[in-house]
């Protein structure tokens, strides 16, 4: 990934990824990490699709709102993703999608963000480690 | 044994009775089969291998390394539709669900009729089930382990009146820890990683790992070996050359990449069938809020079917999802995603399976061998079927006391109760409306049949062009199953092992084919009595 993207989508992280209290906040280096490898492990179609729509949607915020998406205020930069999620033209309402898959999978695949929902990961570790069924 | 290709000096260049291409439901029961019985096997592998250990809970880590393409394997037509495969030793198996079911009567009356293949007796498909769930140790899921979300579903669709259980699933002690499609953390489930490929390493195969297959060898019309070239496991990049000189060559890819792999070697194309005819399950899911935790994601995901609406090709069966994954899954962002996350210990969902009527698909050649274009077009008696089993699983859910209902349709991604329901009924959705569907078990596209003119393979699974040349995967099913396939494409490949045996002795089919069962059945008498004797010898003596 080159820095140009890496760049925007720590940028991106936080507009995706709301602060909730009793959650951990969004881990803008975390996601970029992950992307990375998401992205070299996938095809070259996605990646090449990923990286268009980091542009797309910086060109659409820019038309539409006159502003930046990483420069508009909180609860208009929510607007404008809820927007285009619920876009009836499905070319748009993918550009949210493509875009927040990695986004939400690093987010959430992270322990400590997990356990709050009531998944401790670690635990289960533990107990998996120790069972080991043998055929 | 299990080859890596970070210890290997350089090139490898091998000869064995059989090299087989792939190591899931399809290779690894015909690799455990024929070096059993005393053939030298060597199996190419393109993913890589990872024991229960590396498995640890994380769709993260389990997207970049077990499957192909990071499960960003998308279908070019309307709607676009995610289709995940596995991609590491024991393939799909790995990373699915383990349920376990046989081929229903119709759809098997159907390959008699349609197909010709007349010689594939229920008889015949009951004994190699038997065998095939007896090794597997399938059962019905343990309804202490299924969870409180399938249970819920269950009860609910019970007191509507619709018809519904516990599946069969290849587990065996499973605690229900609700990761099955992330690699089992205990071993519990009897993928082919952990049941066949051993075995078939015991009985003396090499498996090649993180190998790709690019050439099929041909000499006088006989496939006689492949050449392929080793992955460099870190940046995918190719490293050595392995071939492998063999009598039988079996393709197991799988229904997208073993028909890639036919166009791409330019073979076994005659009967224009190569790639057609692709047919897939494809699922929606509904989310339900609940006003008590569902205790997610702990039980067994996909434990739980209901079956009412079978006829009509509408499976309802059981899933649970891990916080990353259903964050993926979420119909939205920003806030109102860190909302409905933040319920998670409340969102219960459940699944549906579409057997397709309308629609339509194909594998065609992509720029590589490895990237095949795969076109799917669903029908609109499909996006009815489907919209239909999301408004069932909405009916059940609200019938279970779920607050909100969250489906993956456009306009209509929370619904409130029966008022929202019947207006989704009424409208007529668009094959657009559909959000982030996926489908499973890709099948059908060098189907087996009696008409080398309509077929690529016969019902041996030699394919009609090539002798020598067999396939043993999803891609050989004639038609959709409507149900999971892996239990299938054993029983098959199991068969196909028993016709390649025929063929190395240097027997004709028509000849021993007779012989060929009564020499499984006597097999399989054996293995029970000396498993009988076995478990009577461990048990304790009583006093």
């Amino acid at each position: 990934m080159r820095d140009y993207f890496a760049g925007r989508l720590r940028r991106l992280a936080p507009v995706f990824i709301e602060p909730v209290e009793g959650l951990p906040p969004a881990d803008p280096d975390g996601v970029v990490e992950f992307s990375r490898e998401f992205l070299r492990a996938g095809t070259p179609a996605f990646r090449i699709l990923f990286y268009a729509m980091i542009l797309v949607l910086q060109a659409l915020c820019l038309v539409t709102r006159g502003k930046s998406v990483y420069s508009l205020p909180p609860d208009e930069a929510d607007e404008f993703i809820q927007s285009l999620y619920s876009h009836r033209i499905s070319a748009l309402s993918t550009i949210p999608t493509v875009l927040g898959t990695p986004i939400y999978m690093s987010h959430y695949n992270r322990d400590d963000m997990q356990a709050p929902l009531g998944f401790d990961i670690a635990a289960m570790r533990e107990e998996a480690a120790k069972r080991g069924v043998q055929r | 044994m299990i080859i890596r290709p970070e210890g290997l000096p350089g090139n490898i260049r091998r000869e064995a009775d059989v090299a087989i291409i792939g190591s899931g439901a399809g290779g690894g029961p015909v690799a455990k089969e024929l070096a059993e019985a005393g053939y030298s096997v060597v199996v190419l592998e393109e993913g890589g291998h990872f024991t229960r250990e590396d498995f640890d809970f994380s769709p993260g880590k389990a997207f970049t390394r077990l499957y192909r393409d990071a499960s960003q394997t998308v279908t070019l037509g309307l709607p676009a539709i995610v289709v995940p495969q596995g991609k590491t030793v024991g393939g799909t198996t790995t990373i699915n669900s383990g349920t376990c079911l046989r081929v229903p009567r119709h759809v098997l009356k159907r390959w008699h009729l349609e197909c010709g293949l007349k010689d594939l007796t229920e008889d015949e498909l009951n004994l190699l089930y038997g065998a095939v769930e007896e090794y597997l140790f399938v059962k019905r899921a343990d309804p202490e382990v299924v969870g409180k979300n399938n249970l819920v579903f269950l009860d609910a669709a019970e007191k509507l009146g619709y018809s519904g259980g516990f599946l069969p699933r290849n587990a065996k002690d499973c605690e229900g820890y609700g990761v099955c499609a992330y690699g089992c953390p205990s071993g519990a489930k009897q993928s082919v990683n952990v049941s066949y490929i051993p075995d078939a390493v015991a009985a003396g195969a090499d498996v090649y790992t993180r190998c790709r297959v690019e050439r099929i060898v041909v000499h006088n019309g006989k496939a006689t070996g492949v050449r392929g070239r080793f992955l460099d496991p870190a940046t995918g990049r190719k490293t050595h050359h392995m071939e492998v000189e063999a009598s039988v060559v079996v393709l197991a890819g799988g229904a997208v990449q073993t028909p890639s792999l036919l166009m791409h070697n330019r073979i076994c194309l005659a009967s224009g069938r190569v790639g057609k005819n692709l047919s897939i399950h494809p699922c929606g899911a509904a989310f339900a809020l609940m006003d008590e935790p569902i205790g997610n994601p702990k039980g067994i995901p996909q434990s739980a079917y209901v079956d009412e609406f079978a006829a009509e090709g509408i499976m309802l069966e059981g899933v649970t999802l891990l916080p990353a994954v259903m964050a993926i899954t979420l119909p939205w962002g920003g806030r109102r995603h860190a909302e409905t996350m933040w319920k998670y210990p409340y969102i219960a969902s459940f699944g549906s399976m579409i057997s397709e009527h309308d629609s339509a698909g194909k594998v065609a050649a992509g720029p590589s061998a490895r990237q095949p274009l795969t076109f799917y077009n669903m029908g609109r008696g499909d996006l009815e079927r489907m919209k239909r089993s999301v408004l069932l699983m909405a009916e059940i859910w609200f019938a279970a006391g779920a607050r909100r209902v969250y489906t993956p349709i456009e306009g209509f991604k929370e619904l409130a109760g029966a008022r929202d329901v019947s207006k989704l009924a009424r409208t007529h959705l668009k094959r657009a409306s559909v959000y982030g569907l996926s489908a499973y078990h890709p099948m059908g596209t060098c189907s087996m049949g009696a008409d080398p003119y309509n077929s690529v393979v016969k019902s041996s699974g030699e394919t009609w062009e090539l002798e020598n040349l067999f396939i043993c995967d999803a891609s050989i099913l004639p038609t959709s199953l409507g149900v999971n396939p892996q239990l299938t494409i054993m029983a098959l490949a199991m068969r196909t092992a028993g016709f390649i045996d025929d063929r190395l002795s240097e027997g004709s089919f028509e000849k021993q084919s007779a012989g060929r069962l009564e020499r499984l059945r006597a097999r399989l008498r054996r293995e029970k009595e000396s498993k009988a004797q076995r478990l009577s010898a461990e048990e304790p003596t009583s006093v």
